[in-house]
């Protein structure tokens, strides 16, 4: 049954101050690869059932998609979602020539997911005192049947806005769960407040 | 003698995590703010010796916080404590006259080596 992520307010600020952290060390991974300062906003951290997830993210056409699975101490999925506005931009940066083509596309959004979302994940992993190994990101399209039938139960979006000199781009990183993975996030959660 | 010490941060986790890390040979008059408004207005009516600050923050962030000392007449020293550590922003937050960048999460023992360089200890 898919319900709402329950975490209590100060579960929610832990877990919101240590995506944040994890964010910083992801934007500076990118601006280090495509040598320019990148200004990120502050993330917006939601929980929502997968079935509100899809009417969430993917009613939209201008994004694209990927998922990678994770496996260790806890287990799920990520999910991202950046705008195409933007990108373009950030291929230039990445030394990409226009007109880009489609696996220059593909290429450039898969380096994106792995390393903004792979960079989330072990910095979240790192500070709860996790093992996480992340698989490869695919491109997907989503589709609302997918989502009915996803086998984790919570989801937590969290949205992110990187500002670049010369443009900007909207990522969207959901980590997706299932009540076990929840479960020992929330016991380190408490561990780490105590 | 006591060291007054401001700890600005959005995140209640963030602060703690702060004020556990502060060196424990010294005693601390300790004030925390919760974003940039409420920092400047701590700083508008107390002086600090110290003010260890986040840079995102809602309202007013750590820049502006920097950017309001730069007006005042009686500034505190300033440690940043950011997890948004590219060198351009080091650089900036430097130039508005903090005295160290610290990343985060916080390493006590990297805390305990700016006090020390500061002649706290």
């Amino acid at each position: 049954m898919s319900k709402v992520l329950s975490l209590n307010s100060e579960q929610q600020d832990a877990l919101q101050e240590l995506l944040n952290i994890s964010m910083g060390q992801a934007a500076n991974s990118l601006a280090q690869l495509i040598e320019t300062k990148i200004d990120i906003s502050i993330p917006k951290i939601s929980a929502v059932t997968p079935t509100q997830l899809f009417s969430l993210l993917f009613e939209t056409e201008n994004a694209y998609y990927t998922r990678q699975s994770f496996l260790g101490n806890i287990h799920g999925e990520v999910m991202s979602v950046i705008s195409r506005s933007g990108l373009s931009e950030v291929a230039e940066l990445m030394d990409y020539d226009e007109p880009l083509s489609k696996h220059d596309i593909q290429e450039i959004i898969l380096e994106l997911c792995n390393i903004l979302a792979g960079a989330c994940l072990s910095g979240l992993s790192e500070q709860l005192e996790l093992i996480t190994n992340l698989n490869m990101p695919t491109l997907f399209q989503p589709k609302k049947a997918n989502f009915d039938e996803l086998n984790w139960q919570h989801s937590l979006v969290m949205e992110v806005q990187f500002e670049i000199a010369i443009s900007s781009f909207i990522m969207r990183v959901v980590f997706c769960l299932d009540d076990v993975s929840l479960s020992k996030i929330k016991t380190t959660l408490d561990e780490i407040l105590e | 003698m006591s060291i007054s010490v401001l700890v600005a941060d959005d995140s209640k986790l963030s602060r703690r995590s702060v004020i556990r890390s502060l060196p424990q040979e010294l005693t601390y008059n300790i004030a925390e703010a919760t974003n940039g408004e409420e920092a400047i207005h701590a700083l508008s009516e107390q002086k600090f010796e110290l003010l260890l600050l986040d840079l995102t923050m809602p309202t007013v962030d750590g820049i502006g916080v920097l950017k309001f000392l730069n007006t005042s007449e009686s500034a505190p020293n300033v440690i940043v404590i950011s997890a948004d550590f590219q060198p351009e922003k080091q650089k900036n937050v430097m130039e508005l006259g903090a005295k160290r960048f610290l990343r985060k999460p916080l390493d006590k023992d990297e805390l305990a080596m700016v006090f020390f360089e500061l002649g706290y200890l």
